[in-house]
């Protein structure tokens, strides 16, 4: 008897129990406020306990799922997610617009010497610091430019992208006091002097290291210590950064005073900064645009998909490939190199594996790059050249034990990779490994050259071949990982570099490609394309193919 | 306080100095002679190596690694924990500190919910031994414990954000309440909730149902039935208050285990807490923000045993502490 009413007794408690954690759960998930009905009611912001539940909207509000950025600093700033913020809150002398031209920004318009070597920036009178206390001048140019080069700041980039500068590598050495070729000629009037004639000069100046920052509030941060300042950051950029919740959130807010046209229309940038799956957000009506994955690219194709209204495409800047160490035997031989290149069906694995979301490649350059050679012959998928030029290369024992160096955490590698390596298998017969290390490891190593093969892609710093051919495959610069050295490439890019007319230029970068291609330093697999969802009511967005300013051109119309 | 027990906790509390330095010296011997330093993985493609080195030299990163970490050591003493470098600038304490307290927040709840379902769940199955829903009951939970987070997780945001579109995919928001941000109370955190508490909830009925059976057979519970209580008295004064000591013991595990599970709930749901920091700094290469996380989980579960050990005594009067617990 006893122990019956003890189990009675406990199974209520239980029950109790459930009940309330299921009304509790209930509760939970029907307390954001009607975000499960996805009714697009402007304006419900009736109340609601979730201060950044993003299923509720403000008016002129934009929201964005972004990536997490390591740094607000415009002089430390090394990665695209990082530069996608500070491009919108800063700005520089000159800046890109969304067809790739240079255009003025702080500076009205500029003049170059007869020699080349000599712009002189006019500066806007009307650029006013986000705090509205002063307007910029070249003396705040001055202070930004020599604080990117300064050793005390300790930035990785700032050579990288000022190094053109006249005195520019003695002050990064600590050996001089000011970089001698930035000079103040009055508050509006900066004159910069570079060391030789460069195309790309302009180019780099629109890269975050050559942002105005407000001296005053900066001080003697570097990018190691002080960054609390990036918090309340006083830009001049067509946003103003209103709240940066670190790995969670950032909120962009118009700058109303902003100087070129067209001035920002949103009134407001939401950015989550971590959560799932974007594309599931975008579903849930969390956020108004984001981008495809391969898992979803076929529902969104769907023309009968609630979402393919909603699809829009673009070009990316960027090449992925495979690359031969040069270096050294057996991948010294271009008959080898070409013999894996020619063994891979590049069409197969745009298409079946990436659903068509990349183009194959047949050069280095993406297409919408200037430069690109349309006139280019593809890189055909020809097994039976393929096998006579690895006989001739010693045949299929010379890759005995072969690797493939890539990046990544563990999981399975790419797919892409997998493939590729099944086609040199059946095509080839020979059998490559792959060895996978995390990023930091995997970029020394193939810095240091201690590979046989990797993967990897590289991504437009700006819209130049030079930021392609001279910088990967040129044999003096550091970034050739390869080790590719053709002194006839090298001397045709040295050429282009000196080259004043444009369309000159962009021949002699042709020429070069084609040398290279023939050389198969790297055999090029495919270039990305951006492939992203937009709300109906947001109009004028589009992803650049590398970091640009986009958001000013953007407006919410419901 | 009796004497003894001050004595204890005194001894405890010297003894977590001596800890604290052997786990730092350890993490921070594990980062420094890990290949590439942050330096290296933030200057990107692009910088020159000159570059790198130099940055590498200002910051003290080619100094033999004792040298390094009696400086380290010298700036954790005065209260400096150092500078992040996977947010480039910003002090450690300014970085880790809301990070911990979200997954605190979301943790807590699931160590709640966890013994409460579990421990009644337990006594109730004892209870019905011998009848069906004894397995049944526990056999369900027990299924949920049987699948990884990495499955479950997943499988969980499919059927309620994609499926359902009740609750989001991930991340985390918060509100204020009484003045203190608090994030529990959104949807945001009933995920990762479900996510930890179901699979927890099978380990420590089983656990419990284990000590109530035990329980159940000795004498003084029979005594206490034969002298007339009331059933419910005897469960809560008699079975309960006995079969709940060695619980206590596994609060402890389970705690230290949830810390452990955040990296993975926290990075499959992005959820952005002290787990998935600890996950990004390691690939970051963020020295300092990694021994910070460490010493400061270290030091809450040497005080968190230390508390149970003290809560020992006061559930069963016989284990009042005489130095008799190492």
């Amino acid at each position: 008897m006893e122990t019956r009413r003890l189990v009675l007794t406990l199974t209520s408690i239980f029950v109790v129990m459930i009940v309330v954690l299921g009304g509790l759960t209930v509760v939970l998930v029907a307390g954001g406020g009607g975000d499960g009905d996805d009714g697009p009611s402007a304006g419900d912001d009736g109340g609601d306990d979730d201060d950044n539940a993003l299923g509720d909207r403000i008016e002129g509000e934009l929201r964005l799922f972004g990536p997490d950025p390591i740094t607000l600093d415009p002089a430390c700033a090394s990665d695209a997610g990082s530069a996608e913020y500070i491009v919108e809150i800063f700005s520089g002398l000159v800046s890109f617009d969304l067809d790739l031209n240079v255009i003025p920004d702080v500076a009205e318009d500029w003049e170059v010497s007869d020699d080349g070597t000599v712009y002189t920036f006019n500066l806007r009178s009307n650029v006013l610091f986000h705090d509205n206390s002063r307007p910029v001048t070249a003396d705040d140019f001055k202070f930004s430019l020599e604080r990117s080069l300064d050793p005390d700041t300790q930035s990785a980039v700032g050579e990288v992208y000022l190094d053109d500068l006249i005195g520019a590598a003695e002050f990064a050495d600590g050996d001089a006091d000011e970089v001698t070729g930035i000079r103040v000629i009055d508050p509006q009037t900066l004159e910069l002097t570079i060391i030789e004639p460069s195309a790309v000069f302009i180019e780099k100046l629109t890269y975050p290291t050559a942002y105005v920052v407000d001296q005053r509030e900066v001080g003697d941060a570097t990018c190691f210590a002080g960054g609390g300042w990036t918090l309340t950051p006083n830009g001049t950029g067509p946003f103003k950064l209103e709240e940066w919740d670190l790995g969670r959130k950032i909120v962009l807010t118009a700058n109303p005073r902003f100087h070129l046209e067209p001035a920002p229309s949103l009134e407001r940038v939401t950015y989550i900064l971590s959560g799932g799956s974007s594309f599931v957000m975008y579903e849930n009506d969390e956020i108004d645009i984001t981008g495809i994955g391969i898992n979803n690219i076929e529902s969104v194709r769907d023309p009968n998909g609630d979402l393919n209204a909603d699809l829009h495409e673009g070009p990316s800047l960027d090449v992925f490939y495979i690359g031969f160490n040069t270096r050294e035997a057996p991948f010294d031989d271009a008959k080898l190199r070409n013999a894996l290149s020619l063994a891979i069906d590049r069409e197969f694995l745009a298409q079946e594996f990436l659903l068509d979301l990349v183009e194959p490649a047949k050069g280095i350059l993406p297409p919408g790059m200037d430069g690109y050679n349309e006139a280019l012959a593809d890189i055909p998928f020809d097994p039976e050249t393929a096998r006579g030029l690895l006989d001739e290369a010693g045949g299929p024992g010379v890759l005995d034990g072969a690797t493939i160096l890539t990046s990544g955490q563990g999981a399975a590698p790419s797919d892409i990779l997998q493939a590729v390596l099944a086609m040199w298998e059946q095509e080839l017969g020979v059998t490559v490994t792959i060895e996978q290390e995390d990023f930091g490891l995997f970029l020394r190593d193939i810095d240091e050259g201690s590979f046989e093969m990797f993967s990897l892609g590289w991504i437009a710093d700006y819209p130049d071949p030079q930021n392609f051919l001279d910088i990967k495959l040129h044999s003096q610069s550091s970034n050739n990982e390869a080790g590719y050295s053709n002194p006839q490439v090298d001397a045709l890019l040295d050429q282009a570099d000196r080259e004043a007319d444009e369309t000159a230029r962009l021949e002699l970068y042709q020429q070069a490609e084609e040398l290279i291609v023939d050389d198969m330093p790297w055999a090029p697999l495919y270039h990305g394309k951006a492939s992203y969802l937009v709300k109906p009511y947001v109009e004028g967005f589009v992803i650049p193919p590398f970091v640009i300013p986009n958001l000013r051109y953007v407006t919410i119309n419901r | 306080m009796p004497a003894g027990l001050a004595t204890y906790i005194i001894r405890r509390l010297l003894l977590l100095p001596v800890i604290l330095l052997i786990v730092s010296f350890a993490t921070f011997a594990l980062g420094r002679y890990a290949p590439v330093d942050y330096v290296e993985i933030q200057a990107g493609p692009r910088a020159q190596p000159e570059t790198i080195e130099r940055i590498r030299d200002e910051r003290g990163l080619n100094d033999p690694v004792p040298e390094q970490y009696m400086r380290y050591l010298g700036n954790v003493l005065t209260g400096d924990l150092g500078v992040s470098t996977r947010y480039q600038g910003f002090p450690v304490e300014d970085v880790i500190f809301p990070r911990m307290w979200i997954s605190l927040q979301y943790n807590a709840v699931v160590l709640v919910l966890t013994f409460a379902i579990g421990l009644p769940l337990g006594t109730w199955a004892a209870l019905r031994r011998g009848t069906w829903q004894d397995p049944l009951s526990i056999g369900v939970f027990l299924l949920f414990a049987s699948v990884p987070v990495l499955i479950s997780v997943p499988l969980l945001q499919w059927v309620f954000a994609v499926q359902l579109g009740v609750l989001p995919s991930g991340g985390w928001s918060e509100a204020e309440y009484l003045g203190v941000e608090l994030g529990i109370f959104s949807k945001h955190a009933v995920l990762p909730v479900l996510a930890l508490t179901l699979p927890g909830v099978a380990g420590i009925a089983r656990y419990m149902r284990g000590q109530v059976l035990e329980v159940l057979d000795q004498d003084f519970v029979r005594t206490a039935n034969a002298k007339g209580l009331k059933a419910g008295t005897v469960v809560t004064r008699h079975v309960a208050r006995n079969a709940l000591l060695p619980i206590v013991t596994i609060l402890g595990f389970e705690l230290s285990a949830l810390i452990g599970g955040s990296i993975f709930i926290e990075t499959l749901l992005g959820i952005p807490g002290i787990g998935l920091l600890a996950f990004e700094s390691i690939g970051s290469r963020d020295y300092d923000t990694i021994t910070a996380i460490v010493l400061v989980g270290s030091t809450i579960f040497v005080l968190t045993m230390l508390l149970i050990d003290i809560a020992y005594g006061f559930i069963d009067p016989r284990i009042r502490v005489e130095g008799s617990i190492s």
